[in-house]
C-alpha cells in the first residue's frame, strides 16, 4: 500500500495514496496504521483524500485498528469523499469514528 | 446552463435528414450498407433524441415546481414495443412513414424491427407500464423503478403441441430505446454480519460490516405522454461487479476468481422470474427484490437531498408506491438510510417511511403471499432483519392494546410466522409500513377486508381503498386499432384519447345504420389483418365472418381455460355426433404462456393443441369451428387480438382473479364479455349493462360457500348432464388424443376431483348455454354491433388515467404540473 506521512503543527498525518481500499490492500492497511499509531502514540490523522473506493474489508483493518487504540484514541479521518463517505453512514461507523472534513481541522481538533 | 430548447423540426425531410446522421454517425452505415434494422435503429435514435429534449424540459419545469414526485417500484414493466407507440405520442408518424421512404422500405416492416421487451410476466407488470404512460399524459411527475433484465419473459415455442421455453433477449437491439446513466450508478451491500459496536457517546451501534458490494448502473426509457408535453422516465437497474475489485483479481492474475465474481453479479439482472403467482423461495430472487429496492431507494434520495437539503419533509415531497409486496423492503431500506446513515431518530423516521409508503395487492390466493425465510433473509440483510425485528415489535406493542386476549390474532398480525422455519411474511410488512393498502378492483378490495387480511382491516380500516385498474386508451385503441380510432376520429374527432369518458359521445351512433356498417367493417378488417399470424403461428385458415372467440392470457388452473376447452369439445361433439351446428361458425383462439415448473398449465397447453388437431383436421367441422393457439404472447401479439376480437373469454372462479385488464382491453375494441362475476367483470358490468354482455356462473360468495361446505361433487353435476358425461367420456377414452393413448386422462381425474378449488364443473352448464346464446345473437350482426359499440362507448371510465387520477388525489397527493397558465 503506497502512503504519505509527515508532521503538521506537531500532529502526525498519514496520506494514503491508493485509489481503491480494498481486500488487496486491507491486511496491509491494518498493520501500516497499527504501526503508525503506536509511533504517534494514538493520536494522529489519516488523510484519505485519494480514496476513491473503500470496501467492507478495508474497513474491518479500519475497525480493527480502532478497537486495538481504545476509547482514549485520538484517530481522526479526514478529507472522505462522498463515495467513501457513504461507507462509513450505511455501516453507521461514522459514529465510531472521528471524521471531520479537512486535515486542518482534524489538526483544529487534535491542537484543541 | 439550463438548456431545454426542443432542437428537432419533424418534417419528413429533416426526419429523413436526421436518419441519415444516425446512420453514419450512430451505426457507422451507408445508406446503401443499412439493413432494415439499420433503419429502425437510426429512427429510433431520432425518436430518442426528440424524447431527451422533452424529458430535460419536463425535469426543468418539475424542478421550477418543486413538485411532489411519484416513485413507482416494481419487479416488472412490460412496456412492449416503443417506437410505434411514441411516433403517435409525438403526432410524428405520417412524417415518418413518408421519412423512411426515401430508403425503400415501409414503416410496419421498419416497426417490426423492434423487440418487444417482456419484462413482465402478465397484468402486473403491464399495469404498471399502461400507469406510467398515463402519469406523463396528466403531466404528473411519476417515475418507474425496476430491473433491468438481460433475459425478459421467455419466448414461448410450441413443439409437438408442448409449450418450449427460449431465452429473451430483448436486450440486445435496446440500444436506441435507452440511455445508459453511469453518473447515476450507485453501489449495494449485500451479505455481511452485525457488530454490535458502541457509539463515541455510549450508544447502541449496531455497524453492518464484511458485506459484499454491487453496482446498481440505471437505463433510462423515456416515457412519453399523449401530445409529448411531458416525458418521465421509467429507470431500470443492472447489475455489475465493483469495478476496481474486479481489475485487482485481474491484476494478481486470477481470471477464473474474477469471471466468477462478475457471472455471480450480474446474475442479479440476467433474468426475469416467469412466475406469475408461485413463489419461488430462491435466494436469487429475494437478492433481486433487494437490489431493485436498494436501487431505487439511494436514487430518490438522493434526488430529495439535492433538492431540499433537508430529509425532514422527504413524505411531503415523494410518495413511492409499491407494485405487490416484491418491493416492500423498501419500508426497512427507507428506515435504515433514515435511521442509520441521517442520524434521525426512530419515531420521526417511521413516521416519515409511513407517510411516504402505499402498496398495492395484487392477488387473493393466500398461497400466492410471499414470505421469506427469516434466516434466509438475515443472511442476505443482517441489518434489515433488525429492522423488521424492530418494526414488529413496536407494531405488536400497539396491536396488543387492542387485542390484549386474542393471542391467535396477535399471531396472524405479526411480521413473523413463528415455526421450524419462521418466515418473515412480506404482505404484514407492507401494510405495517403503509398509509394506503389498495385492491384493484372493487370486489377484489372487498375480499381483501373480508377474506384475506380481516385482521388488518379491524386494525386499520381507513387505509384500506379500492382503485379499479385501467388501460391506456392511447396503447390500446389508437396503436392497436388504428381502424376504429380513425372511425371515430370521423365522428367525434381524437379528444377521447385524451379524456377517455368522451368517447360515449359515440352511444347515439350505435343506432345509426351507416355508422354500425363502418363498425362492423373495421372490425372484419382487424380480423383479416391477423389472418396471417394465425396462418403462420396458430397453423389455421380462419374464416373472418366466424365468431372470433378469444382467451388470451397467462394459463392458470383459475383462469379456467379447461372450462374454455371443455365447452368446445361439448361443441365438436354435439357437431359430429347430434349433427346440431352452432348458431354461427366461431373461431376459438388460446394465447398465454404457463410458469415453465407450473406442470398442470403445461398440459392444459398440450390439451389445447390435441384437441385443435382432431377438430381443425375432422372434415365435417369445416366452415363452423376451427380452434387455434397463438404462440408466444406478448404486447404486439395482444394488440392484433383485442382488436379483432368479437367475444372475450373472462371466466375465472369468481372471487380469484383481482381485476384482470385484459377483459378491459377487449371491452374497449367492442369485444362482448363471456365471464364470471370475478374482479372488474363486475365494475364492466355495471357500466356496459347487462344487456350488452354474457354474465354465467357462480358468483363469489356462491363458490366460496361451495368450497366451505364441501357440496361441490363434480360426478353428480356430470350425471346429471349428459353432454358433460360425454365430454369427460371422450377424454377418458382418448378420442381427443388419439395417437397418444392415456394422454388426457389427467384432466379426467383433475376434474372429477372434488377439491377441485376451482369448480369448473359447477359453471358448465351455465357457460355452454351463455356462449350458445352469444354465438346465436351474433347471427344478428346489427344487433351485435350495437351492443359491442355500447361497449366502446361506456369503456371510458376503465381509462388508467381515471385511475392515476384517484392514486394521485387519494393516495399519493400529487398533482398535474402542466408549465401552462403558471400551473
Amino acid at each position: 500500500m503506497r502512503y504519505e506521512n509527515s508532521i503538521t503543527s506537531g500532529v502526525s498525518i498519514l496520506t494514503i495514496k491508493e485509489q481503491a481500499l480494498d481486500a488487496s490492500v486491507a491486511q496491509d492497511l491494518k498493520e501500516t496504521l497499527a504501526t503508525y499509531a503506536q509511533r504517534a502514540k494514538g493520536a494522529f490523522v489519516v488523510d484519505l483524500s485519494h480514496v476513491e473506493f473503500l470496501d467492507s474489508t478495508a474497513l474491518g483493518a479500519l475497525v480493527s485498528v480502532l478497537k486495538v487504540l481504545g476509547g482514549a484514541s485520538e484517530l481522526y479521518l479526514c478529507n472522505l469523499r462522498p463515495q467513501v463517505l457513504s461507507v462509513f453512514s450505511l455501516t453507521r461507523l461514522d459514529r465510531v469514528f472521528k471524521i471531520v472534513p479537512t486535515v486542518g481541522s482534524a489538526i483544529q481538533a487534535l491542537s484543541g | 446552463m439550463e438548456d431545454t430548447a426542443i432542437r428537432f423540426e419533424n418534417s419528413p425531410q429533416d426526419i429523413k435528414r436526421q436518419i441519415l446522421n444516425h446512420l453514419r454517425y450512430s451505426l457507422g452505415k451507408t445508406p446503401d450498407e443499412a439493413s432494415i434494422g439499420d433503419i429502425y435503429a437510426a429512427l429510433a435514435y431520432c425518436m430518442r433524441d426528440r424524447l431527451m429534449d422533452r424529458m430535460l424540459a419536463t425535469r426543468a419545469r418539475f424542478r421550477e415546481a418543486r413538485a411532489k414526485r411519484l416513485s413507482y417500484l416494481s419487479l416488472e414493466f412490460l412496456i412492449g414495443p416503443s417506437l410505434g407507440r411514441n411516433m403517435l405520442a409525438l403526432g410524428i408518424r405520417q412524417a415518418c412513414e413518408e421519412a423512411v421512404k426515401a430508403f425503400g422500405v415501409n414503416l410496419n416492416d421498419v416497426e417490426a424491427q423492434e423487440a418487444d421487451p417482456a419484462l413482465g410476466n402478465g397484468g402486473l407488470g403491464r399495469l404498471a407500464a399502461c400507469f406510467l404512460e398515463s402519469l406523463a399524459t396528466l403531466n404528473m411527475p411519476g417515475y418507474g423503478y425496476g430491473i433491468h433484465y438481460d433475459y425478459g419473459l421467455f419466448r414461448q415455442e410450441i413443439r409437438n403441441g408442448y409449450q418450449i421455453e427460449k431465452p429473451d433477449q430483448w436486450a440486445l437491439t435496446a440500444a436506441p430505446l435507452q440511455m445508459q446513466r453511469l453518473d447515476r450508478a450507485v453501489l449495494v451491500p449485500l451479505y455481511g454480519r452485525i457488530e454490535h459496536f458502541k457509539d463515541r457517546w455510549e450508544g447502541y451501534n449496531p455497524s453492518w460490516m464484511d458485506w459484499q458490494v454491487v453496482i446498481g448502473v440505471p437505463y433510462d426509457i423515456p416515457s412519453c405522454g399523449h401530445g409529448g408535453h411531458t416525458v418521465n422516465y421509467l429507470r431500470l437497474f443492472t447489475a455489475q461487479p465493483s469495478k476496481d475489485f474486479d481489475i485487482k483479481v485481474f491484476n494478481q492474475g486470477d481470471y477464473f476468481a474474477a469471471m466468477e465474481q462478475k457471472i455471480d453479479t450480474e446474475k442479479i439482472s440476467k433474468i426475469l422470474y416467469p412466475s406469475d403467482s408461485i413463489q419461488s423461495g430462491k435466494e436469487l430472487r429475494l437478492t433481486q427484490e433487494y437490489f431493485l429496492v436498494a436501487c431505487a431507494l439511494r436514487d430518490i434520495v438522493r434526488n430529495h437531498l439535492d433538492s431540499y437539503d433537508d430529509i425532514s419533509d422527504f413524505a411531503e415531497k415523494n410518495a413511492i408506491q409499491l407494485n405487490d409486496t416484491h418491493p416492500s423492503l423498501a419500508i426497512t431500506e427507507l428506515m435504515r438510510i433514515l435511521v442509520d446513515e441521517q442520524w434521525m431518530d426512530w419515531e420521526p423516521a417511521w413516521d416519515i417511511t409511513k407517510n411516504t409508503f402505499a402498496y398495492t395487492n395484487h392477488t387473493l390466493l393466500p398461497e400466492a403471499l410471499e414470505t421469506w425465510s427469516a434466516g434466509l433473509l438475515a443472511h442476505l440483510l443482517p441489518r434489515h432483519m433488525q429492522i423488521i425485528e424492530e418494526i414488529n415489535r413496536r407494531f405488536l406493542e400497539e396491536a396488543i392494546t387492542l387485542y390484549p386476549d386474542d393471542l391467535q390474532r396477535l399471531a396472524r398480525l405479526s411480521i413473523f410466522e413463528e415455526g421450524n422455519d419462521k418466515q418473515v411474511r412480506m404482505a404484514n410488512l407492507a401494510i405495517v409500513g403503509s398509509h394506503s393498502v389498495n385492491g384493484v378492483s372493487a370486489l377484489h378490495t372487498e375480499l381483501i377486508k373480508t377474506r384475506l387480511l380481516p385482521d388488518f382491516f379491524d386494525m386499520w380500516p381507513d387505509k384500506f381503498n379500492a382503485k379499479t385498474n385501467g388501460i391506456t386508451p392511447r396503447r390500446w385503441l389508437q396503436k392497436a386499432n388504428p381502424g376504429l380510432t380513425a372511425l371515430l376520429e370521423q365522428h367525434i374527432g381524437l379528444d377521447f384519447l385524451a379524456d377517455m369518458e368522451k368517447i360515449s359521445a359515440i352511444l347515439p351512433l350505435a343506432q345509426d345504420a351507416a355508422f354500425v356498417e363502418d363498425f362492423l367493417k373495421v372490425k372484419r378488417g382487424n380480423k383479416v389483418k391477423i389472418l396471417p399470424l394465425l396462418q403462420d403461428k396458430a397453423m389455421i385458415k380462419a374464416d373472418p365472418d366466424a365468431i372470433f372467440d378469444i382467451q388470451a392470457k397467462r394459463i392458470h388452473e383459475y383462469k379456467r381455460q379447461l372450462l374454455n376447452i371443455l365447452g368446445i369439445m361439448a361443441d365438436y361433439l354435439a357437431l359430429v355426433e347430434d349433427g346440431e351446428y352452432p348458431a354461427s361458425p366461431f373461431v376459438a383462439l388460446f394465447a398465454g404462456k404457463a410458469a415453465p415448473g407450473y406442470t398442470t398449465a403445461k398440459k392444459i397447453i398440450k390439451m389445447i393443441h390435441c384437441m385443435a388437431d382432431v377438430i381443425n383436421n375432422d372434415k365435417r367441422t369445416r366452415g363452423a369451428i376451427r380452434v387455434g393457439f397463438v404462440p408466444d404472447f406478448r404486447v404486439s401479439i395482444a394488440e392484433g387480438l383485442v382488436a379483432a376480437a368479437d367475444l372475450s373469454e373472462q371466466i375465472s372462479t369468481a372471487g380469484y382473479e383481482a381485476s384482470g385488464t385484459g377483459n378491459m382491453k377487449f371491452a374497449a375494441n367492442g369485444a362482448l364479455t363471456i365471464g364470471t362475476l370475478d374482479g372488474a367483470n363486475i365494475e364492466i358490468e355495471e357500466k356496459v349493462g347487462g344487456e350488452n354482455l354474457y354474465i354465467f356462473g357462480l358468483d363469489a360468495q356462491q363458490v366460496a360457500d361451495m368450497c366451505a361446505q364441501k357440496t361441490y361433487r363434480p360426478r353428480e353435476i356430470s350425471d346429471q348432464n349428459p353432454e358433460l358425461a360425454r365430454v369427460m367420456d371422450a377424454l377418458k377414452s382418448d378420442r381427443f388424443c388419439p395417437g397418444e393413448p392415456g394422454l388426457l386422462e389427467w384432466a379426467w381425474h383433475y376434474l372429477y376431483n372434488e377439491n377441485d378449488p376451482y369448480l369448473h364443473l359447477a359453471d358448465f352448464a351455465s357457460y355452454c348455454k351463455t356462449r350458445r346464446r352469444a354465438r346465436a345473437d351474433y347471427a344478428d350482426q346489427e344487433g351485435w354491433a350495437n351492443k359491442a359499440i355500447c361497449n366502446v362507448a361506456r369503456m371510458g371510465w376503465f381509462s388508467s388515467d381515471r385511475t392515476i387520477k384517484e392514486y394521485a388525489s387519494q393516495i399519493w397527493k400529487i398533482a398535474p404540473v402542466t408549465g401552462l397558465n403558471g400551473e
